[in-house]
C-alpha cells in the first residue's frame, strides 16, 4: 500500500487536504449529533399512545349559566353520547393524554406522609373509561358505576382506584400492586382494584411523574369545564364528529361546547416541533453531506487535473488504471480518516454542550461511528468520478510536452 | 528483441488526420544502443510511444521478445512497461511531492515487490547514478541534471531489459548531458538495451546505431560506423 508516499504527498499539499478533512470533520459532528436528535424524536413521535386514537373524539364542555348544574349535564352527556349509533363507549375525563395539560399527585405507599412521594399523572373517569380509551385490564376489575362519584365533596382520594402497569412498578416494585392502597398527604388513601394496559399520560417525555405513571380516579371533578372521550367504531370517526357536536350543542345545560376534536389533533400539535426539527436536521444533514461530497469532488478534480503528468507518468512506469483508482481512493481514504477522528471528538464536544444546554442524554457511540461510516463511504463514492477520470488518462501524457 | 513491421499511426481530430507513423518497420537487437533522430513532428515520439507500450498502433505488427505487444489490452500493456521497459523521459517526470527514494520506488511498488527487494533495489540504483546520498531530497531540492540521474534511476531499478530515454538531455547543459550519455552508455554495457530518441547528432553519434525518422517513415538505418567521416550528414 501507498500510504506513506500518499501521506508525504498530502502533507506537502496542506491546503486544500486540510480544508476537506475540516469539511468532513465539521460534517461528522453535526450529522452524528443530528441523526441523534432525528432518531430521538421520531421515537418519541412514534411512541403507540396506548389507546385508541384513530378512533377517539374528545370534547370539552364549560358551565356558564348561573343554573348549570355539573352532574346532571355530566349524566345527560354521557346518556346522549351513548345513544348515538356508531359510538362504542363513552366516559368524561379531566385531560386529554399527550395534550401538554393534566393533573398529578404525590402518592405514597404507606400511609407516612413523609415516605417517598410517588409521582403519578391522574385522570379522572367514569366506570366506562377502559373501553373508551381502549384499554386492557391486565388484573383487577373496572370500576363499577356506582363507585363513580360525579361531584366529590372534597379533593381526598377516591376509596378505589386503577393504575397503570407502569405505575403499577412505579409504586410497589415487584410486589403485586392489586389490594395495596395509595396515599395522598393528608393520609387518606383508596385501594387498587385494577391494573390497565399502559397508555401516555397527559405530558409526554416527563421524568416525573413519567409519562405512563397513570392513575384513574372514578370522579367527575369540581369544575364546571369538563371533557369527553368518545371511542366510535373504526371509520366513522370523522362522519360522527359534527353530529356529535350538534347533539351536544343542541342539548342545552347553560353550558357551551367548546371544542370537538379527534384525538390526532393533539398528537399533531404535540409533535409538531419535533416533526419540524426532524425535517430541519433532514434538510441540514442532506445538505452538509452534499456539500462534503462536492468538495471531494472538487479537490479531487482539481487533483487530477493537476496531476495529469505525474498521472500519465505513472501508467507509463506501469500502473494500471485500478491502481490510479485505487492511489485517490485511497488517498481520500486518508483524507476521510483524519477528518472523521477530529469529527468525532467534534461531536462529542457538541454532545456535551447539548447536554449542558438543553440537557439532551449523551451522544451513543453508535451514531458516531454509523456517521463515521456513512461519511468514509460517501467520500469512496464522491471520489469514484475523479478516480475513474485519473484512471483513463492516456500514459502517452508522460511524453507530452504540451 | 523490438520488432515493427508496417507500423501505422494516425491521429484524428474532427478538422485534420495527421499520419504520424506510416509504413514504418524497424528492428532492435538485444543489448544494441539505438539513437533515434528526425526533426520535429518527424514521428520519433511516436515511434517512441509505440514501442514503449504508450500508444497502440493503428496498423502493422510490433513484437517484443517474440509476443506480439501490438494488440494487447491496457492491463497486460501496463505489465509489460512494468517489467521489460524503463522510460527516461525529457522532462525527467519526478513526482514533485516525493523524495527521492519515493520516487524510484514508483514502479517498484506497482511491481509488487516486497520491502526489503525494493529498499535493495533503490538503494542499489541510486549508488550506481551517484545519488545515494540524496535519498531524502525532493526533486526542487536537486539541479536538473542529477532529476534526471534519478528517473534514470528509476527506469533501472526493475532491471528491465529495454531503456526508452526520450531527448534525455534536452533540458540539460553540454556538461550534465554528457555525463547522462556515459551513464546510458554504462547501463547499456551492462546488458540493457537502449532507445534513445533525441535531436542532438553528437549524442546520437555514441549509439551503436542511428535510425533516421522522416515524415512518419525510416529513411537510414546505418550504423554510424558504415557511414564514414560525415554521420551528421545523415540526420541532418
Amino acid at each position: 500500500m501507498e500510504i506513506r508516499p500518499i501521506l508525504s504527498a498530502l502533507l506537502r499539499n496542506r491546503t486544500g487536504a486540510l480544508l476537506v478533512g475540516l469539511q468532513v470533520a465539521i460534517t461528522l459532528a453535526v450529522i452524528a449529533n443530528a441523526f441523534f436528535i432525528i432518531a430521538s424524536r421520531l421515537e418519541k413521535i412514534r411512541r403507540p399512545t396506548g389507546i385508541d386514537t384513530p378512533n377517539l373524539i374528545f370534547a370539552e364542555s364549560e358551565g356558564y349559566a348561573p343554573d348549570y348544574e355539573h352532574a346532571a349535564t355530566l349524566s345527560s352527556d354521557l346518556a346522549l353520547l351513548k345513544g348515538i349509533a356508531g359510538v362504542v363507549a363513552v366516559t368524561s375525563t379531566n385531560s386529554v393524554p399527550l395534550s401538554g395539560g393534566g393533573s398529578a399527585n404525590n402518592y405514597h405507599a404507606t400511609p407516612d406522609p413523609k415516605a417517598a412521594p410517588i409521582a403519578g399523572n391522574y385522570f379522572e373517569v367514569n366506570a366506562d373509561f377502559i373501553d373508551a380509551y381502549g384499554l386492557t385490564l391486565v388484573a383487577g376489575r373496572a370500576f363499577r358505576a356506582e363507585e363513580f362519584t360525579p361531584v366529590p365533596a372534597n379533593n381526598d382520594l377516591p376509596p378505589v382506584l386503577i393504575l397503570t402497569e407502569t405505575m403499577a412498578k412505579t409504586a410497589f416494585g415487584a410486589e403485586p400492586a392489586l389490594g395495596k392502597r395509595l396515599y395522598d398527604e393528608n393520609g387518606k388513601s383508596g385501594e387498587v382494584i385494577g391494573i390497565v394496559s399502559d397508555m401516555q399520560g397527559s405530558w409526554l417525555g416527563n421524568t416525573r411523574p413519567g409519562p405512563q405513571d397513570l392513575v384513574f380516579h372514578p370522579n367527575g371533578g369540581f369544575g364546571k369545564t369538563w371533557r369527553y372521550v368518545i371511542r366510535v367504531r373504526p371509520g366513522e370517526r370523522d362522519r360522527l364528529l359534527p353530529q356529535i357536536e350538534k347533539a351536544l350543542n343542541g342539548s342545552g345545560h347553560g353550558r357551551a361546547i367548546i371544542w370537538v376534536r379527534p384525538h390526532e389533533y393533539w398528537l399533531t400539535r404535540t409533535f409538531r416541533a419535533d416533526r419540524r426539527m426532524v425535517v430541519f436536521l433532514s434538510t441540514l444533514v442532506i445538505l452538509m453531506t452534499a456539500v462534503t461530497a462536492l468538495g471531494i469532488i472538487g479537490l479531487a478534480t482539481f487533483q487530477v487535473n493537476a496531476r495529469r503528468k505525474q498521472i500519465g507518468t505513472r501508467r507509463a512506469l506501469g500502473a494500471r488504471r485500478a491502481d490510479i483508482v485505487r492511489y485517490f481512493q485511497l488517498e481520500n481514504g486518508l483524507l476521510g480518516a483524519g477528518g472523521v477522528v477530529i469529527g468525532a471528538l467534534l461531536a462529542y464536544a457538541a454532545s456535551g454542550w447539548l447536554t449542558n444546554a438543553f440537557q439532551m442524554p449523551p451522544l451513543p457511540p453508535l451514531y458516531v461511528l454509523a456517521s463515521a461510516l456513512a461519511l468514509l463511504a460517501l467520500g469512496q463514492l464522491a471520489v469514484l468520478w475523479p478516480a475513474r477520470r485519473a484512471g483513463a488518462i492516456d500514459p502517452a501524457v508522460a511524453t507530452r510536452t504540451v | 528483441m523490438l520488432d515493427m513491421q508496417h507500423i501505422i499511426k494516425v491521429y484524428r481530430t474532427d478538422l485534420v488526420e495527421t499520419h504520424a507513423l506510416r509504413d514504418f518497420s524497424v528492428t532492435v537487437a538485444e543489448g544494441e544502443f539505438v539513437a533515434v533522430t528526425g526533426p520535429s513532428g518527424s514521428g520519433k515520439t511516436t515511434f517512441l510511444n509505440i514501442a514503449g507500450l504508450l500508444e497502440t498502433p493503428d496498423g502493422g505488427r510490433y513484437q517484443l521478445d517474440g509476443d506480439d505487444v501490438g494488440t494487447l489490452g491496457d492491463d497486460a500493456r501496463a505489465g509489460i512497461r512494468n517489467q521489460r521497459i524503463g522510460f527516461i523521459f525529457q522532462g525527467f517526470n519526478l513526482i514533485p511531492d516525493l523524495d527521492v527514494f519515493d520516487n524510484v520506488d514508483v514502479p517498484l511498488r506497482y511491481r509488487g515487490f516486497v520491502t526489503r527487494d525494493r529498499r535493495a533495489r533503490i538503494e542499489r540504483s541510486l549508488e550506481l547514478v551517484g545519488l545515494a546520498a540524496r535519498m531524502r531530497h525532493l526533486p526542487s531540492q536537486l539541479s536538473g541534471g542529477q532529476q534526471q540521474r534519478v528517473a534514470i534511476a528509476r527506469a533501472i531499478a526493475g532491471d528491465p531489459r529495454f531503456l526508452l530515454a526520450d531527448e534525455p538531455t534536452g533540458n540539460l547543459d553540454s556538461l550534465m548531458a554528457r555525463q547522462i550519455m556515459d551513464l546510458l552508455a554504462e547501463i547499456n554495457r551492462q546488458g540493457t538495451t537502449i532507445v534513445l530518441v533525441t535531436h542532438d547528432p553528437e549524442l546520437a553519434r555514441r549509439a551503436h546505431r542511428n535510425i533516421h525518422v522522416m515524415d512518419g517513415q525510416v529513411t537510414d538505418l546505418k550504423p554510424y560506423a558504415a557511414r564514414g567521416a560525415a554521420p551528421d550528414a545523415a540526420v541532418a
